[in-house]
């Protein structure tokens, strides 16, 4: 940044140059620390354990991490935007105890599945409204969503735990097709998870990057009164966010719901929220807005999945892996945040 | 004056990086006198203020307190030289009492705000507001609960109450009614027959032409003249002395954009535009190739005119582009409708800082960059590369993050950002504030180009040789209301200052 900040003082770059770095901050030196912090830790684990490298061991890993990774897709969005989400983990329960439920009352696949998106949908329109026309902050109304969301779960199921089989009533053709949803193998190899994970990474990438919609929620997230001033409804940009936050949590919890296949209101998805916005900020999304990519997303996903992977593969304790996961967030966003300090100056 | 003053300054000078704030001012404050101090925004009244506040410590110069050599290190250093300042935003403590008000520096001191040091407090305020003539209000009552003019009482009283012998009130009467503004005057008066020295400063010369007694007036961070009031004494020659500075020559004012030359037909049309509180009944067009500057003093509602026009903030009234009536607080319509507005604060709503250049020039506009959904390239390249170059922008690169260039570039970015969206209108706020000189004179050579070419421009400034020199004609207001209109030859600093200075109460 301090190179192209000197160049500024002198003459301007030929038409030539511009267009070679137009839009190359896609490979920003953001993605490339995480990236390379990534490629690190995979040389060590296969290095220090034989069966890391194993495509086995790989695609079990994408299909971990696949569920974290939708829902830290729609964070990115909500925390670009400026605001953050903290009722996802009782979105994903909800939403996944509810398609459960319906299955189990006989409903068919796409009804049922439907019902726990529309779920996720209007409990991320409470929260947008409460955050933007409502003028709560953002911390504030999710948290009280997170509260009210779960206790909807709690007592829609009466506190019981929900198991999707066809002894409890599920049609067994809605079951099996239901279950290859969470457990199956696209191809025979590629755990289903893992293909929406790539899907939907894939069009949060393209909305985040390339519509206008993206640039809206960068500009909103930068300065809500400069993007008032060009233009651009704040409320509604924040307001799109959280839906789209809502639907991803929701389908994030119904793909938990049908690979286990059982929940429960009290346990199912909790604490989770941290773990989606710790993935989204070591992959280099700002707090305060305005900062972050689906794909540094995906990388910060990638490596706390890598990381738990390795730490089980290393022998390491269930209770220092805590303690392990807990520093790598501190320090990977540390050294954002200190590279960037030294960069802007 | 035979009695000795009580606070002088000798030859102090305050320099900050590239401008001189203060220029060796000499000046003297006595007992029982009334020293008002004016001149223009700029002109190093504040710097004065808060070097006699002890709030900055100038470079050069001597501050003498009773004739003794002193300095400052500090504001508490000035207070207990005997010396408070009341500065246009009050400092009160909004959920405390008057009489805790009143005692805080007591009971900081103390460090005790129980009910019983409250009781006390409200006691031990008593004399010092009876003093002031407010023996009939009730000292327990919460400050939030007065008027503006009676907080600003209180405020005076726990100045006083501190053995202040000299009593600076920084614009104190610019959120008064003229009936609250005549009982300033009058606890000003009183405590002048105390022995208090008083330094006012203000704009509003018609008052303090009755009330000082001596006249200071400051220009570019010089002492200009220092007089005592004389029966012959008019606002029309204090003006003079505030504007002093070089008028502009022939040549300037052979620039100035024509007002019958390409006069169109009007493109916006408001009338009574009012917005709560800040300005009311404001009325006036702005037609094609014209560019209308609308003057006035901070106090004067001007700097709330552009957001209201644009939809930012709430406002009532008629606003109409091209006869199509705007709705209010909807900015995305003012676009649509052909409004482009520039924002006064370009840091904090003019620029999208966290994005790049090409990004800040096509923000407005993005529909007209998509390709089946998508941001396209191409055209984004292009339409950011024609406004550089038409602009003489410096740019290194099109993805470079705007808040790396200078205001200047910033500027000319944010123009280009709504000279994208095809507008009718052009709306600017302070459009050279902190501005280098150069890049002011490109941006004003490109507004002349633009009117030139059509485009209607409403351009509010405070910087008056900016308004005189650059604009057709001009609309001045002062208290919330349009006080005239100047056209031609009749713009000059004098004739403006003259209208912005003009209160209600002497206009009525």
């Amino acid at each position: 940044m301090s190179e192209s900040t000197s160049i500024a003082r002198e003459e301007p770059a030929t038409s030539h140059q511009r267009r070679g770095q137009l839009w190359s901050r896609l490979v920003a030196r953001k993605e490339l620390g995480v990236f390379l912090a990534l490629v690190v830790m995979c040389v060590f684990l296969s290095l220090a354990t034989s069966n890391f490298l194993s495509s086995l061991n790989l695609l079990n890993v994408g299909r971990q991490v696949s569920l974290l990774g939708i829902m830290a897709v729609g964070m990115t969005f909500v925390l670009i935007s400026g605001e953050i989400d903290l009722s996802v983990g009782s979105t994903y329960a909800l939403s996944g105890l509810s398609s459960g439920m319906l299955i189990v009352m006989g409903w068919g696949l796409l009804p049922a599945v439907a019902a726990g998106l529309v779920i996720g949908v209007c409990i991320g329109l409470v929260n947008g409204v409460l955050s933007t026309y409502g003028r709560l902050p953002s911390l504030i109304a999710t948290l009280g969503m997170m509260s009210i969301v779960r206790g909807v779960a709690l007592l829609m199921t009466g506190g019981q735990p929900v198991t999707v089989n066809t002894r409890n009533g599920a049609i067994p053709e809605v079951l099996d097709r239901f279950e290859f949803m969470g457990q199956g193998y696209l191809f025979g190899i590629v755990p289903m998870q893992l293909v929406f994970f790539i899907v939907i990474a894939v069009i949060g990438w393209l909305l985040l990057s390339g519509t206008a919609f993206g640039f809206r929620v960068f500009a909103v997230g930068g300065s809500a009164k400069a993007a008032r001033v060009s233009g651009i409804n704040a409320e509604r940009v924040k307001l799109w966010s959280f839906v789209i936050m809502g639907v991803l949590a929701a389908l994030a919890g119904i793909l938990s719901m049908a690979f286990l296949p059982s929940g429960q209101a009290g346990r199912t998805g909790l604490g989770l929220e941290l773990d989606v916005i710790a993935a989204v900020v070591v992959g280099g999304a700002s707090l305060s807005g305005g900062v972050g990519t689906v794909l540094g997303t995906v990388l910060g996903v990638l490596i706390i999945g890598v990381l738990r992977n390795g730490l089980v593969l290393l022998g390491v304790s269930p209770f220092t892996q805590e303690v392990m996961i807990g520093l790598v967030i501190i320090i990977a966003v540390a050294i954002d945040k200190w590279s960037t300090r030294s960069r802007s100056a | 004056m035979t009695q000795n003053p009580i606070v002088e300054l000798v030859d102090v000078t305050k320099r900050y990086p590239g401008v001189v704030a203060m220029d060796g001012v000499s000046i003297r404050f006595h007992p029982g006198e009334v020293h008002a101090v004016i001149g223009e925004n700029g002109a190093g009244k504040s710097t004065m203020m808060n070097v006699l506040a002890g709030a900055i410590q100038p470079n050069e110069g001597e501050l003498r307190v009773d004739g003794k050599t002193t300095s400052f290190s500090s504001p508490l250093a000035s207070q207990a030289a005997g010396i408070g300042v009341v500065y246009q935003e009050l400092s009160l403590c909004m959920n405390l009492s008057v009489g805790e008000n009143v005692m805080l520096p007591e009971l900081a001191r103390r460090g005790a705000l129980s009910p019983l040091a409250s009781l006390r407090a409200g006691q031990a305020a008593r004399p010092v507001l009876e003093r002031l003539g407010m023996g009939r209000l009730d000292p327990a009552t919460p400050v939030a609960k007065l008027s503006v003019a009676q907080q600003q009482l209180v405020e005076i009283a726990r100045v006083i109450n501190q053995d202040t012998r000299l009593l600076v009130l920084d614009e104190p009467n610019s959120a008064l009614s003229p009936a609250e503004s005549e009982k300033l005057f009058e606890v000003v008066r009183a405590l002048r027959a105390q022995g208090v020295s008083i330094v006012y400063v203000s704009h509003h010369l018609d008052e303090v032409l009755d009330l000082a007694d001596r006249f200071s007036v400051m220009r570019d961070g010089r002492l200009v003249t220092s007089f005592e009031k004389s029966p012959e004494l008019t606002t029309d020659t204090l003006v003079s002395h505030m504007v002093g500075r070089d008028v502009a020559t022939a040549d300037q004012y052979a620039t100035r954009p024509g007002v019958a030359d390409h006069m169109g037909e009007p493109v916006l049309e408001v009338s009574g535009l009012t917005a709560p509180g800040v300005f009311e009944d404001v009325s006036f067009t702005v037609a094609r190739g014209e560019i209308l500057g609308v003057a006035g003093l901070p106090d004067s509602g001007k700097d709330a005119l552009g957001d209201a026009l644009f939809g930012l903030t709430p406002r009532s009234g008629d606003v109409q582009v091209n006869g199509i009536r705007l709705s209010p607080n909807r900015p995305v319509h003012s676009i649509a409708a052909g409004i482009a507005y520039i924002p006064a604060d370009r840091r904090g709503a003019g620029a999208l800082l966290t994005m790049s250049v090409a990004e800040n020039t096509i923000a407005s506009a993005l529909g007209r960059f998509l390709r089946r959904g998508f941001l396209h390239r191409k055209p984004i390249r292009e339409t950011t590369e024609y406004y550089i170059g038409r602009f003489g922008t410096k740019v290194a690169q099109l993805d470079q993050a705007i808040a790396t260039l200078s205001g200047g570039n910033q500027q000319k970015i944010i123009l280009a950002r709504g000279l994208v969206t095809e507008p009718k209108l052009l709306i600017l706020h302070e459009p050279t504030r902190g501005i280098d000189v150069g890049a002011k004179a490109e941006i004003y050579d490109i507004l002349k180009g633009l009117a030139a070419e059509g485009l209607a421009i409403l351009m509010i400034s405070s910087e008056l040789p900016e308004i005189v020199l650059h604009t057709s004609r001009v609309l001045v207001m002062a208290e919330g209301q349009v006080t005239g209109q100047l056209s031609g030859a009749k713009i000059t600093e004098e004739t403006i200052m003259a209208l912005a200075t003009r209160s209600r109460r002497h206009a009525a």
